[in-house]
């Protein structure tokens, strides 16, 4: 009876079953023609170059290379110089300065910002826009704009700062006194910040369930206790990625810096000079690659292992939610 | 608590808040509005006095368009702007085009070293420029270019090239990428279309907010870029805006109302971009950031 | 010659997980073919790799006349119509019908035409300028249907179509997919879970289960003399009954024994030889006579259908209880009644202790 057979009976004729063991086909050569050109440019214009980085900080290189002169490998000598360079243990305090005051000024403030912004209220979505704005100005204008209201003598944030504090102090040349510059780059730098990381900080609250707002607040939780023990803990996560990025960001700086200085009505450059821009004067303004590159290395070294730390801590999170 | 007084409170908590924002709001808008204004005010002696109140951020005085046209007519200013559109638009376009097609073959093709790609792009993220731009300097001067010149140094291209491809815009397709229904794809091979056929008729046309998000990342990086050009650039021939700007700076005696006109023209583009893709921008660019 | 031809079909996932383990079935011109399986059966995977969309890791695959393991799917000559009918979001429902004849650069008067032609069909020709999000689920269904009948296809596939839809809806599609099927005359697999769509729709099922096909045959057949205990209980709404039983020979007569419910007499199978082999019998629920004897049921659950009403008892030793089908409402029972089962003759299956029918009595 047919049905109690595995199959229906084939025609009679049939060709007889071939057994073919096949390997899974992959999308190989389509693959290559859409991933190559990509994959070009990173290698040769990323990949390359910090390899190379590696490789010079290793030797003596100039950018000029005469003949007479060539290029030896000089091995440690150059990191050790660096290690040995006042001027770039300045230019690290600097950076150090900075990130100090400004990772955690500027994510404290994109926090208030994106809890203000995420308030039920009408116009939120127009002021959310207005607190990006710095963020879409390109950063040399940032710079320029506020060098300008920096101005010694009847600048305009001087005479905010004598109207807000009564008389009490006197106006400033902040950007010519080694002692506040740095300061003022803090301020404009996170004027010209904040937004972005707000826009962070705003989808991690949106992230959170509005239920647990609601269960607190039947147990009676006040708007500041709700803030603390449900706000911030589940904002762990995303703090921990502001911050890291902050700090990034914070021992980029570059544009901003450059701008002043090449304003010609700066500090000593010493005050605010930072370690890429050390990095672009050394190794392009005097030509000692090798040197120049010494500091490519480290800079990444350190990027890499604040980046590390980040994965290290989100991890844990991770783990324990 | 009786009702009248609970709406109360409400209605004051409700204004305070618009208190905090209108402060806020005038923090973050008064330079921009303070440069625009500025840029109109013809009379630099009234321009700086002006700074000592209120009246910076008014335009009040003598106003036109003076300082445009002394920017426009007596600076590299257009020239600086062309070179900017140029550049910005070509890096920004191709980039797109190059790194959705990377990120599409790793979102869904089997290719051999597929996983080991995905990785190293990912790990190439966190590459900083500023870590490589002096060796990227010495690479692009060794490197060939149609007119047997060598090097590539002070060109379009070499502001261009090196920064069509990107790590970043690679992982916001890829993440885009795998979360488009599969059997969209799968339809349209059932249909007989070639690989290059689904990417380019089916699976771009529906990735229009991944690629808002990465033209407007890549466009303000690309647009306020100053520390390549520095390295890379001579004189005003190729000089982009930043570069140009900060040239302008430097020159004495400086007019304060032609440069704030300077740096209004400048930075117009960036501000247009934003607000006119906003809204993609915002919401794809904030939940890429979390995976991140 | 068949139109699709499957021979030793075997499927592992990269990690050596089988997913189809010995596929042979061939489907013949015309057909309507139906692939059902619960969840993870290799059902859908089977069709994915007709259809060109999974490799086949061993054994052939002809569609035709043509071998097809390493053709492309368009290359196959099929059409498919997704679960979620994949619709190009994009596109207006005339350019997501045209797709596939536009790719092969058909001239435009053709395209219209076809599609045009297609969409009286399905009567979606008011709809030709629409969006996908526009169209509800049942207009959107014809719309995924139209693409594949514009390709004239040799076979069409068509994946769990109707699991989307809700119940009014279903009835109505299934109704207009036995009709497109008549009216095209084409072959057609049909991949669902539903065993009520592969009873009504199918000239012939094919029951898939952990990756190979239990039974494949006409549905009356798979419903009367299914191959195993699987296809017995896949098939048929309650499930037919699996009760442990002994088999015990007494002249012309057999014995049924069935531990907790008692004996009843039947005339004896033809091969007296299988009696010591039975360890289960199965009895559809509506294969049951009441009485005052036979074996004793207490009853549990009375559930009224209108039109049927069912009984359940509680069977010693076993989780499920027997069901038993009555096909009037009228009915004087109550929780807790004893009532006297009697399984009609010929309709009692006899399977032995790897789940195999051996018999019938």
């Amino acid at each position: 009876m047919s049905s109690l057979q595995m199959t229906s009976s084939s025609a009679a004729g049939a060709p007889p079953a071939t057994v073919r063991r096949q390997r899974p086909r992959g999308d190989g050569a389509t693959a290559w023609l859409f991933a190559a050109p990509a994959t070009a440019l990173l290698g040769i214009f990323l990949v390359l170059p910090f390899l190379m980085a590696v490789v010079l900080s290793f030797t003596n290189k100039r950018l000029i290379s005469a003949e007479e002169l060539g290029t030896d490998f000089v091995g440690w000598r150059n990191y050790a110089r660096l290690l040995q360079d006042d001027a770039f243990w300045v230019a690290l305090k600097n950076n150090f300065v900075f990130v100090a005051i400004v990772a955690p000024l500027q994510s404290a403030f994109a926090l208030l910002l994106a809890v203000l912004v995420n308030q039920p209220l009408a116009g939120s979505r127009f002021f959310r826009t207005v607190y990006f704005m710095p963020v879409a100005t390109t950063m040399a204008v940032v710079a320029v704009i506020w060098s300008l209201m920096y101005a010694p003598d009847g600048g305009v944030v001087n005479r905010f700062v004598g109207f807000v504090s009564f008389g009490l102090i006197a106006p400033q040349d902040w950007l010519r006194d080694p002692a506040l510059v740095l300061y003022a780059v803090m301020v404009l730098s996170i004027w010209q910040g904040v937004g972005f990381q707000m826009l962070v900080f705003l989808a991690g609250l949106q992230a959170i369930p509005v239920d647990l707002y609601e269960a607190a607040k039947l147990d009676g939780a006040t708007p500041w206790q709700q803030f603390r023990h449900i706000t911030v803990p589940m904002l762990k996560n995303t703090t921990i990625f502001v911050l890291i990025t902050t700090t990034i960001y914070a021992f980029q700086l570059y544009t901003q810096v450059q701008i002043i200085a090449s304003s010609g009505t700066a500090a000593p450059v010493d005050s605010f000079r930072t370690v890429v821009m050390l990095m672009v004067h050394e190794g392009f303004g005097s030509g000692k690659i090798g040197h120049a590159a010494a500091l490519s290395v480290l800079f990444f070294v350190l990027v890499l292992a604040i980046s590390l730390i980040q994965r290290l801590l989100l991890k844990e999170e991770r783990a324990v939610a | 608590m009786s009702g009248d007084s609970q709406r109360g409170a409400e209605r004051r908590a409700r204004l305070a808040l618009y208190v905090v924002h209108g402060l806020l709001a005038a923090f973050f808008l008064l330079p921009l509005v303070f440069m625009f204004v500025s840029a109109f005010k013809t009379d630099e002696a009234q321009l700086l006095r002006d700074m000592n109140s209120l009246a910076a951020f008014a335009p009040v005085g003598q106003l036109g368009w003076g300082n445009f046209a002394e920017v426009m007519h007596n600076t590299p200013f257009v020239r600086a702007f062309a070179n900017s559109l140029l550049v910005v638009g070509v890096t920004v376009t191709l980039g797109i085009l190059v790194n959705s097609m990377l990120a599409y073959a790793l979102a869904r093709l089997r290719f051999a070293g597929r996983n080991l790609l995905l990785a190293v792009v990912i790990a190439l993220i966190i590459v900083p420029f500023e870590a490589i731009a002096v060796p990227l300097l010495l690479l692009v001067n060794e490197l060939p270019w149609f007119g047997a010149q060598r090097g590539w140094l002070d060109s379009y291209h070499v502001q261009v090239i090196p920064f069509i491809g990107h790590a970043f815009s690679v992982y916001l397709f890829y993440q885009f990428f795998i979360a488009l229904p599969k059997d969209l794809e799968e339809a349209a091979l059932m249909d007989g279309a070639s690989r290059w056929r689904i990417y380019w008729s089916i699976v771009m046309p529906l990735s229009k907010p991944v690629i808002a998000t990465v033209a407007v990342l890549q466009f303000l990086a690309r647009w306020g870029d100053l520390l390549w050009p520095v390295m890379v650039v001579r004189g005003d021939t190729f000089a982009t805006l930043p570069l140009a700007m900060q040239t302008f700076f430097g020159q004495f005696p400086r007019q304060w109302g032609q440069v704030m006109a300077f740096a209004a023209m400048a930075t117009l583009p960036t501000l247009a971009v934003f607000l006119v893709f906003q809204r993609w921008f915002v919401k794809s660019a904030i939940s890429s950031a979390i995976k991140g | 010659m068949a139109a699709v031809s499957l021979r030793g079909i075997r499927k592992s996932y990269d990690g050596g997980v089988p997913v189809i383990k010995g596929v042979d079935l061939d489907i013949a011109e015309g057909e309507f073919m139906v692939f059902v399986g619960p969840s993870g059966c290799g059902k859908s995977t089977m069709m994915r790799m007709i259809a060109g969309l999974e490799d086949i890791s061993e054994g052939e695959l002809r569609i035709g006349s043509r071998v097809a393991n390493d053709l492309p799917p368009v290359q196959r000559d099929v059409a498919m119509v997704f679960q979620s009918y994949a619709l190009y979001p994009h596109m207006t429902v005339a350019e997501n019908m045209s797709f596939g004849l536009r790719i092969a650069g058909r001239p435009k008067a053709e395209i219209t035409e076809m599609v045009g032609r297609a969409a009286e069909i399905l009567q979606i020709s008011h709809l030709l300028d629409r969006r996908p999000k526009a169209l509800s689920g049942g207009q959107r269904q014809r719309v995924a249907i139209g693409r594949a009948i514009v390709r004239k296809p040799k076979v069409f596939l068509f994946d769990e179509p109707l699991s989307n839809l809700d119940a009014g809806l279903r009835v109505q599609m299934r109704v207009e997919l036995t009709r497109l099927h008549r009216e095209l005359g084409a072959t057609m697999i049909y991949v669902t879970h539903d065993q009520t769509e592969a009873m009504t729709m199918g000239d012939r099922i094919a029951v898939f289960n952990q990756g190979v096909v239990q039974q494949v045959g006409p549905p009356m057949a798979l419903y009367q003399q299914p191959a195993n205990t699987f296809v017995a209980q896949f098939l048929g709404s309650p499930r037919m009954n699996l009760l442990p039983a002994r088999l015990l020979l007494q002249g012309s007569d057999a014995l049924l024994r069935v531990d907790g419910l008692g004996d009843v007499r039947l005339p004896a199978p033809p091969q007296r030889g299988i009696a010591d082999e039975v360890v289960q019998i199965g009895v559809r629920p509506e294969a049951f006579d009441l009485g005052a004897e036979g074996w004793q049921l207490t009853l549990s659950l009375i559930e009224r259908l209108g039109d049927t009403t069912l009984l359940y008892g509680a069977l010693p030793g076993s989780e499920a209880p027997l069901a038993v089908k009555l096909a009037d409402a009228g009915s004087p029972w109550n929780i807790g009644d004893r009532i006297g089962l009697r399984p009609r003759a010929g309709q009692v299956l006899l399977f032995d202790a790897k789940g195999q029918r051996i018999g019938a009595i």
